[in-house]
């Protein structure tokens, strides 16, 4: 009881020492910025001491600066500004933006990106599914291609003549545990990998494996996918 | 579903014409446009009128604490038959200051929570002026696109809160949780934090971090230091790491994988309005398998006011695949309303030894007329070479009124 009240009387102080610095200094207001040049903003920012975010590494670090807190972004911004890129579309304000069919194209999907996103969907595959559903997006696609149409190394066609499907089995498992939401694209119920993975087969969950954390939360439906009732 | 909710904001836009007469304000843009590109899924040729909408209404009530914004488009096909497809990308109500103290947004709209993001129909309310730290609150139906339409189900659901520091002027924190549903029950649970720092008038330290309670991992951690001793200059160095997660409802959500992490050091520097220029290098770092170097430089160069050139270059190998290419733009302005640009993009790229290397090439031109302060015209073709296509051209021409 001692220690609830200590914690307590901390977080309270705490608060009190936050509110006081508050009142005492106050964010800028942007909105009467709103039509400045980027340029403009730079002496302003280094006089207040704050970096300048609207640089050449926007594209790329604008996660942090339009996360809830202190962000300002809608004070000079609709959220039109965010979705044309997320949710694609857009009212062609920028010549340089490119298409994806009636969609936006971010400037980070180059040239011919259905050859490279391969490549770049391994990089931090978090990346994509920022703005794309795995499943729904990327299996529109995915599913209409024939098996072994792909050049997965576990999935390439072998033989003399490069039409016998074979599935690589040493190689499946370093793509898979590297970008296991490639798979899901294709593969959307697993039942491919049910077939080896299932109970008294290859175990396929991490060491840490917490399986009551998912049992509680899908009501054991996930875990009746390959165990018994009673058996897990 | 998107057809409906295109429906729905002209329906809504109708309805809101008579608002004129109680001196509400209606501001927006319409969007005509004109495309042609290759369907890439099913390899045809498509060609479809599209009409955007973007609108806000104001001062609907006489304190000026209503207001209304929406987003959405409808396309029609016609040369495939694919018909008319739309896509409402968000339609809410604002009320602000309830009490002094309580914004309330209805409708479909975008949320971005330190511990997740989403499009909405549902509502968020926000409690603010009630000392140094605010309150958000929101929920609603989970809505996902596909590429032609909307792929939510009855069962999909999101809902959070918020916390987050207000006033500082250095200082930005926020703790959020986020709970997605779906027909399976409980398909993510995660926890949030993200922060900002300004120190000694020339450093930024931040991060942000997601925390998934189903699997007791951080999927998502960010440390970086931007350092800024001169106005013109920012180094930036980050950390990061993630580990995938998938919805509790995907058998994906039981099988291992590998942590990805990632360092990066990158430095933006500005010589004078006329010159800037950044270079950066980052190492991708996976369990298993090599490590990815990847190189970045780039320039803005304006040597008269109305011309800017601006040149990229990329190159990244470590692990099988190779990537080399970069991009050069060239806008110029001769008189004031008139804007010319172009471009390329070239990537010369390797997925594995066996297929060798490939290049892409994309050339680009466009033009844009400002007919007057409400109404602009633009167009602008882009022809595609690479190993699939000599050459598939697309383009788009739009014009643009703003209300």
């Amino acid at each position: 009881m001692k220690k609830l009240a200590f914690v307590l009387a901390v977080l309270c102080l705490g608060l009190f020492c936050l509110q006081q610095k508050s009142y005492a200094e106050k964010k800028t207001p942007h909105a009467e910025y709103k039509d400045s040049a980027i340029k403009d903003c730079n002496d302003c920012h280094k006089s207040e001491g704050v970096a300048l975010n609207h640089d050449a590494d926007f594209l790329r670090g604008h996660r942090v600066l339009a996360s809830k807190s202190g962000k300002n972004c809608d004070q000079c911004h609709e959220q039109k500004w965010c979705l044309d890129c997320h949710q694609g579309g857009g009212t062609a304000d920028n010549l340089s933006q490119s298409n994806f069919g009636r969609d936006y194209k971010p400037k980070s999907h180059r040239s011919d990106f259905l050859s490279i996103h391969p490549i770049k969907a391994i990089d931090n595959p978090q990346n994509c599914y920022r703005c794309h559903d795995a499943v729904a997006f990327c299996n529109s696609c995915h599913n209409r291609f024939p098996r072994g149409s792909f050049r997965i190394k576990s999935h390439l066609m072998s033989g003399p003549d490069h039409q016998t499907y074979s599935f690589g089995i040493g190689e499946h498992s370093i793509e898979a545990r590297r970008n296991l939401q490639s798979c899901q694209t294709c593969h959307p119920e697993g039942d491919v990998c049910i077939q080896c993975h299932s109970t008294g087969k290859t175990r396929p969950h991490p060491r840490n494996w917490k399986s009551g954390n998912i049992k509680d939360r899908t009501n054991a439906k996930m875990c009746l996918k390959c165990h018994l009732p009673g058996t897990f | 579903m998107g057809i409906k909710g295109v429906s729905r904001l002209l329906l809504c836009m109708t309805l809101l014409a008579a608002t004129t007469s109680w001196a509400a304000e209606i501001h927006g843009r319409s969007s005509t446009q004109y495309q042609w590109f290759t369907d890439y899924v099913t390899g045809n040729k498509q060609a479809e009128f599209g009409e955007y909408i973007n609108l806000s209404i104001t001062k609907v009530d006489t304190a000026g604490k209503l207001s209304f914004t929406g987003y959405g488009r409808g396309t029609q096909d016609v040369w495939n038959g694919q018909g008319l497809n739309g896509r409402l990308y968000y339609l809410y109500g604002d009320y602000a200051n309830l009490f002094g103290m309580v914004d309330i947004r209805a409708g479909r709209q975008f949320i971005n929570y330190a511990a997740g993001s989403a499009l909405v129909d549902g509502g968020k309310l926000d409690l603010k002026n009630v000392g140094p730290i605010a309150f958000s609150a929101f929920g609603g139906r989970n809505v996902i696109f596909n590429l032609d339409g909307e792929a939510s189900t009855g069962h999909d659901y999101v809902w959070g809160l918020a916390a987050n520091l207000v006033g500082m002027k250095n200082t930005d924190a926020e703790v959020s949780y986020f709970m997605k549903l779906d027909d399976a029950g409980t398909a993510r649970e995660q926890i949030g934090v993200t922060a900002k720092q300004y120190l000694l008038n020339s450093l930024k330290l931040y991060g942000n971090a997601r925390y998934d309670l189903t699997s007791e991992s951080f999927s998502e951690v960010l440390a970086g230091v931007k350092f800024f001793p001169v106005s013109n200059l920012v180094v930036t160095g980050e950390w990061y790491q993630s580990y995938p997660i998938f919805d509790n409802s995907s058998i994906y959500s039981v099988f291992a994988v590998d942590r990805y992490q990632e360092a990066l050091f990158r430095a933006d520097y500005s010589l004078n309005e006329k010159f800037s220029v950044n270079a950066g290098y980052n190492r991708q770092i996976y369990g298993e398998g090599p490590d990815v170097n990847a190189y970045s430089v780039g320039t803005r160069i304006r040597p008269i006011e109305p011309l800017l050139v601006s040149l990229t270059y990329d190159f990244q190998n470590g692990d099988g695949n190779k990537l080399n290419g970069g991009s050069a733009e060239l806008s110029y302005e001769p008189i004031k309303p008139l804007e010319l640009a172009l471009g390329i993009d070239y990537d010369v790229y390797e997925r594995d030894r066996a297929t060798g290397r490939e290049t892409a090439r994309k050339y680009w031109a466009g033009t844009k007329y400002r007919l007057n302060k409400t109404m602009t015209a633009s167009v602008r073709v882009e022809d595609n070479v690479n190993h699939q296509f000599t050459n598939d051209w697309s383009g788009r021409a739009a014009f643009n009124y703003d209300f």
